[in-house]
């Protein structure tokens, strides 16, 4: 026990899991033993395991992470620690296990061995510069000074096939995109970003790729500022 | 296996559902080799949730036994086709 260190904080949940990410949520200690909360660290811990994993570098100040890179289909526990001018706090109680899967898998219940049908194989024409039109409705779902999240739909049926995305952004007011995944696209319809300037505004668009290429951007979405409409929250009882 | 054939410079398509909890891992294999993505074979789940593999503009050495192998933490299977690539049509004058 750390002398003047916040208690532990309390009612951790998990919100909108699915295979890319899980949105963790918890509550303030209820004592926060005299000097302000500078933030928390989320920890996590794949069931079966005893390796508890940080999730954060540098302390979070609102009480809501999106928790990336967890393998899909495994279940995974989260606990949070608040950290003051004087130190940590023990770490919360864990919260319920939870999936890293969509909720269309988690919808079917159970467990079952793999099953293959017969493979059908079609000879197909091919069909030159079948480039992935845009993706619509770009839409930002989440925005703190830590992250933003944003979805979008895919497109239309031309070039469909074995769609990935890459993601842009742009600070408002320049026309400068940089691409964010620079490395690999991503699979499915969001994304969530970390890492933006603090106060700084900016716009985001998504672009499609296949084999044949790389299609034309979305609409890009209205300006964000990175900053806390939701900011610190404030402790029980103020 | 069962027996397909496409013409030569034409894309192939193998469509394969799988079913299983947790959702299984999908594997596709030429002669016993695992097929990495690339520019000429695109991997991907369709529409209809098919596991689907496409061969572009298919060479004769495009042709051999493919397998879809699916794994799960209760299991594994596979299902499997041989492909032939003809040489391209003649035309008669």
């Amino acid at each position: 026990e750390i002398e003047g260190a916040p208690g532990a904080p309390l009612d951790v949940c998990c919100q909108e899991a699915n295979k890319d990410y899980v949105i963790v949520t918890w509550k303030p200690p209820a004592m926060d033993r005299g000097s302000s909360i500078l933030g928390y660290f989320v920890d996590r811990c794949e069931v079966g395991t005893t390796h508890w994993a940080q999730c954060n570098d540098t302390p979070i100040k609102f009480a809501r992470f999106p928790v990336t890179g967890l393998i899909e289909g495994r279940s995974y526990i989260f606990r949070v620690r608040a950290v003051n001018k004087c130190g940590m706090s023990h770490p919360s109680r864990v919260s319920e296990p939870v999936a890293a899967m969509d909720p269309a898998d988690r919808a079917r219940k159970g467990t079952s061995a793999p099953w293959t049908g017969q493979i059908i194989v079609t000879e197909e024409e091919p069909v030159e510069g079948e480039v992935p039109g845009k993706p619509h409705d770009l839409t930002v779902t989440e925005a703190t000074r830590n992250y933003v999240v944003l979805s979008w739909k895919p497109p239309g049926e031309r070039g469909h096939e074995g769609v990935m995305y890459y993601v842009e952004k742009c600070v408002s007011g320049t026309d400068s995109w940089q691409r964010v995944n620079t490395e690999i696209p991503v699979k499915s319809p969001r994304f969530a970003l970390f890492d933006l300037a603090e106060g700084k505004s900016y716009c985001f668009r998504v672009r499609c790729c296949n084999a044949a290429g790389v299609g034309e951007p979305s609409e890009p979405t209205e300006a964000t500022v990175v900053g806390d409409k939701l900011d610190i929250p404030s402790a029980p009882g103020r | 296996a069962k027996k397909f054939a496409v013409t030569e410079g034409k894309h192939a398509k193998f469509r394969c559902y799988v079913t299983g909890k947790p959702k299984p891992e999908i594997v596709w294999k030429k002669d016993g080799e695992p097929i990495t993505a690339g520019r000429r074979h695109l991997i991907f789940e369709d529409r209809e949730g098919y596991y689907t593999l496409k061969v572009l503009y298919c060479k004769q050495q495009d042709s051999g036994l493919y397998v879809c192998a699916a794994s799960n933490a209760l299991g594994n299977t596979l299902s499997a086709v041989h492909l032939s690539v003809k040489g391209p049509a003649v035309r008669f004058r």
